[in-house]
């Protein structure tokens, strides 16, 4: 896991690289690889990468990077892990490939060189790379199927810059700071940017499962290469071959131990967040299974939480203890919060209404001298966890024939959005609007702001940002193609929307604020693929299958739990904090029942508000 | 048989037999886009311009003029009809591609719209917007214009491709010419010069900053004159101007110059200044730099594309009368005189990457075609044209 950055002056008429903007832009990551850093650059100089590492496979200098093939056609800068580097490197060297280091990076090289962009189908892992093909003059960049690393370039017609946080582009000092009206709208619609928009007009997110091609032209399309929604299409076409439930069962087992055992290539330690749920509990079952002796597992508590039913700690030290792991519960006092607000809003890469969480988490991992975690994340996109999976069917089922009524929906939301019902929920005026398709009922239940109130928020370009969004047209096209059942449809929006645009970049940016991998055993390619005919049959029951995939089963205390997520008193925190207090001056955030995340979306939008001078 | 080179219609405000920058720039383009791999000919309808050219560049075939916007839309249907087959249609202009879509959607065919500058600094309309997203690619004179674009419509970038302005042979360096000298008393002294037409819709090129700030210049260097040429309906207030602020006797208007003497008027400055805020590039400024000659131009529009981001000229704020006085005392103190600065601006260049260009398009427009093709499912069956596929077949062939 490190950070990567690099320049391609592509245009003929371009300046050539500019050095210390390379260097600007990689150490503006140095927490993402506080261990090494390097650079490189090609003979005409119109083409530099850099590096900062994070020392997790081959801790030796070999493996720093930019990484150059032996005959210095390729140049590599990579952030992640391939957790099949192995098997790949056997099957590579038995076609006469000779290796110089033990890492996944040189793995890269040798693929591309054997294969190509095709390469890509290969990988199990988390990924980003920039790839520079010499013979080809091009620079390649790729990201993982799932989007679990980020990819950011910049393209200036002249000039594409690439790295892996936005704001690292920006420091780079060479990058408009315009802004992305659709990346604001997003934020606000959903409460974190959806990709490929930032909040940034010239810097896009290379979209998931996805290779870029730059070359003398500039870019090209981006191809995609993995698809969530093709994959589920698939998937239930073979419902039929699954077998019985204790088919089903030895197979769930196979595959999730598969993924977890590959999770846990490292040499370092790799240890595990632990919350009370089934996802993070049965992950480090299946660690032991998979013959890690030593674990190391932590949990976050409040004091607020003491005694109710939102405490995880009293639930992961019993699976702790029943897994035999080194436990440590950590715990977050209002304190702390306070002190580590400022640090938390300058690692926020781009805005997000979440993430504090994994704030927390992270540092008490690195606090026990972790380089890699273990984190359940995933299980509910993958074992239909959610209530979107029962609530929005439901909401299509109720409403889809008055949905269809012309003009209908609008005329509602015009009515309800009027003076006379202030304390109405917004999300109520916009039911017939959107209840009657699954794009709409999904942005119902996952919306934070309904778009006739974003204006309020960010001011100017609200309108132009909504056209280029098209926030649900945005949501149709995640489902395309679209599966046939609504567990699947579900599956796919709450993967490629929710999970991919709020969940992976949090935790990307908040665990690396604090130099920690997080390894997703849940959020794989390879497992969603043997795993997800299981889950179109089963919808919401296959998270049993997980709860009984380790030797030792979860307890039923905790299979049977009702679930709770990963929650922090945040609300009361926000509302004594006297830096963030702006949001009492609007009247429908400060109704007693508005939701924390409205007030503290309303606070991190502040910079967009300020620049429009409205404040 | 399939046909194995393509032809082009491009649609124009002027090129060959017109003046000013775009007409400059279609000139250049089309004389490439004819030499560029696999392009049979160009087809060229201009709407305004002179009717009779004495030489074209081969390969390009140029029609009449047609002033009128109804009569030239007309011709431009016309044209396309009586001329087929075409492979895919250029747009030098974003006020013309709205007819320029339709006449690609007529004729299936793929769009290479053409962008400079002043045309994307506000919203367009929703015909233009349409045009826009159904283009295959849209060539931008400077990454600032791109940026403006992008701003207002929201389509791929990477369909957004940047294509500067290139610079005649004849500016090159030289010696002040003894009649220019003459002509304007400049002997001895030094001379500022900005070349553009003075044209009340474009006060934005910031002659009236210059003025300004002469008083300033003058209190350290005596000896400097502003040299205008140029000519339009805005001059009476740049004279009052000069009036107001007391330099009269040190700013002169040449009026219009032809066009052979331009580049000994470049000799003839010792810096070349245009500070301003709306630039969409500005090729005046390669010119002067092919010349030799100090450059300072605007830091916040197309200029910094002809400057290289001050790599080959200054920049500066054009708002900020202390930085651009301070900078044309700088420039000023310094007489070397550099050789021609726009080597990486050279048509050789421009040439190469057009024909780069060409191939992205031949490459997206296969796809482009095969999606409208997918849109128009149980509609019209049309299919690509022979030319079009054949060519984008050899493209991926290499």
């Amino acid at each position: 896991m490190c950070g990567i950055a690099g320049i391609y002056a592509y245009h003929y008429a371009a300046n050539a690289v500019d050095r210390a903007e390379v260097r600007r832009i990689r150490d503006y990551m140095a927490a993402r690889g506080p261990d090494g850093l390097g650079e490189w650059y090609s003979q005409d100089e119109r083409v530099g990468f850099g590096h900062r590492r994070l020392t997790i496979i081959d801790l030796s200098e070999r493996g720093a990077q930019p990484m150059m093939s032996a005959d210095g056609k390729l140049v590599v800068t990579f952030n992640g892990e391939i957790y099949n580097y192995r098997q790949l490197r056997a099957s590579l060297e038995a076609k006469g490939h000779r290796f110089r280091t033990q890492t996944d990076t040189e793995v890269l090289l040798h693929l591309y060189s054997q294969k190509g962009e095709a390469m890509v189908q290969d990988l199990r892992g988390m990924f980003a790379f920039g790839l520079w093909d010499a013979e080809k003059h091009a620079l390649l960049l790729v990201r993982d199927p799932y989007g679990i690393k980020p990819l950011y370039y910049a393209d200036d017609g002249w000039t594409v810059r690439f790295a892996s946080q936005v704001k690292a582009l920006l420091a780079g000092a060479k990058v408009s700071r315009d802004p992305e009206p659709a990346g604001w709208v997003g934020f606000c619609l959903f409460g974190s940017v959806p990709e490929p928009f930032t909040t940034y007009q010239d810097v896009l997110a290379l979209p998931a499962g996805s290779t870029l091609w730059v070359d003398r032209v500039g870019t090209h399309e981006a191809k995609q290469y993995f698809s969530i929604a093709d994959t589920y299409c698939r998937a239930e076409v073979t419902t039929s071959a699954i077998g019985n439930k204790a088919d089903q069962q030895d197979r769930a087992r196979e595959a999730l131990l598969d993924s977890v055992r590959d999770h846990l290539v490292a040499d370092v330690p790799v240890g595990a967040f632990l919350s009370s749920g089934i996802d993070s509990g049965a992950l480090v079952g299946l660690m032991r299974d998979a013959g890690q002796q030593q674990i190391q597992t932590v949990t976050v508590a409040f004091e607020e939480f003491r005694g109710s039913s939102e405490d995880e700690a009293p639930i992961a030290a019993e699976v702790a203890s029943r897994y035999g792991t080194r436990h440590t519960t950590r715990v977050v006092t209002e304190q702390e919060f306070q002190i580590d607000l400022p640090k938390i809003l300058e690692a926020m890469d781009q805005p997000t209404i979440d993430g504090l969480n994994t704030w927390f988490v992270s540092k008490a991992a690195r606090e026990l001298g972790l380089k890699v975690a273990i984190s359940g994340l995933g299980g509910d996109e993958l074992f239909g966890g959610y209530p979107s999976f029962r609530e929005v069917p439901l909401c299509v089922r109720a409403l889809a024939i008055p949905g269809r009524i012309p003009a209908l929906g609008d005329l509602t939301r015009w009515l309800l959005t009027r003076d006379f019902s202030p304390s109405l929920n917004p999300k109520a005026a916009g039911l017939l609007k959107y209840g009657g398709s699954y794009a709409g009922a999904y942005f119902l239940r996952r919306g934070l702001f309904m778009p006739w109130e974003v204006e309020a928020l960010i001011g100017a370009d609200t309108r132009l940002g909504l056209r280029r969004l098209n926030p649900i047209r945005y949501i149709e096209g995640l489902l395309e193609p679209k599966p046939s059942s609504s567990f699947c449809r579900i599956a796919v929006l709450e993967s490629s929307l929710y999970m991919r645009n709020q969940l992976l970049r949090d935790t990307d940016w908040a665990s690396m604020a604090h130099s920690l991998e997080v390894r997703l055993p849940l959020v794989d390619s390879r497992l969603l693929n043997q795993f997800a005919s299981i889950t179109a049959r089963n919808g919401s029951q296959s998270k049993r299958l997980l709860a009984h995939s380790p030797r030792v089963p979860l307890s039923p205390k905790v299979i049977e739990r009702p679930k709770t997520g990963f929650t922090t008193p945040i609300q009361s925190w926000l509302q004594r904090d006297n830096r963030i207090q702006e949001w009492r001056q609007v009247p429908s955030l400060a109704a007693y029942k508005c939701a924390w995340a409205r007030r503290w979306a309303f606070e991190v939008s502040a910079p967009r508000r300020e620049r429009n001078g409205e404040i | 048989m399939a046909r194995s080179e393509l032809r082009i219609l491009a649609l124009v405000t002027e090129a060959f037999g017109g003046r000013g920058g775009i007409a400059q720039y279609n000139r250049d383009f089309l004389s490439a886009l004819a030499r560029c791999d696999r392009i049979g000919g160009v087809i060229v309808l201009p709407r305004f311009g002179s009717g009779s050219v004495n030489a074209l560049p081969t390969g390009v075939q140029q029609l009449r003029p047609v002033e009128s916007r109804n009569a030239y839309s007309l011709a431009a249907v016309w044209t396309a009809i009586t001329h087929r087959p075409i492979d895919f249609v250029f747009c030098g202009h974003l006020r013309m591609a709205p007819l320029a879509a339709v006449i690609c959607r007529v004729l299936n065919v793929p769009l290479w719209l053409q962008i400079h500058g002043v045309d994307v600094w506000h919203d367009l309309s929703a015909l233009q917007h349409r045009a826009l997203e159904s283009a295959t690619m849209v060539t931008s004179v400077s990454r600032h214009t791109r940026r403006r674009l992008l701003h207002w419509v929201g389509i791929d970038q990477a369909r957004v491709k940047v294509l500067p302005n290139t610079v005649e042979s004849q500016f090159q360096p030289g010696p002040k010419p003894g009649y220019l000298l003459e002509r304007h008393a400049a002997g001895g002294k030094k001379v500022l010069m900005t070349v553009s037409r003075l044209s009340s819709l474009e006060r934005y090129k910031g002659h009236d900053r210059v003025i300004r700030t002469l008083p300033r210049v003058l209190k350290q260097r005596p000896d400097t004159i502003y040299l205008i040429v140029g000519d339009g309906d805005d001059r009476p207030r740049l004279e009052s101007l000069a009036v107001e602020c007391g330099v009269t006797k040190n700013v002169l208007f040449t009026g219009s110059v032809p066009p052979e003497e331009l580049p000994d008027y470049f000799r003839l400055a010792d810096v070349f200044l245009m500070p301003s805020v709306a630039e969409g590039f500005g090729i005046v400024f390669l010119e002067a730099m092919a010349t030799g000659i100090r450059v300072i131009g605007g830091s916040q529009d197309g200029s910094r594309d002809a400057l290289c981001d001050g790599a080959l000229g200054t920049l500066v704020d054009p708002e900020n009368g202390e930085e651009l006085a301070s900078a044309i005392i700088t420039a000023l103190d310094d007489p070397t005189r550099t050789g021609d600065r726009t080597i990486r601006f050279k048509s050789n260049l421009f040439s190469e990457h057009l024909n780069a260009l060409s191939q992205f398009f031949s490459e997206h427009s296969r796809r482009s075609l095969r999606e409208r093709r997918t849109s128009q499912r149980g509609k019209v069956t049309v299919s690509v044209p022979n030319a079009f596929r054949s060519f984008a077949n050899d493209q991926q062939c290499r």
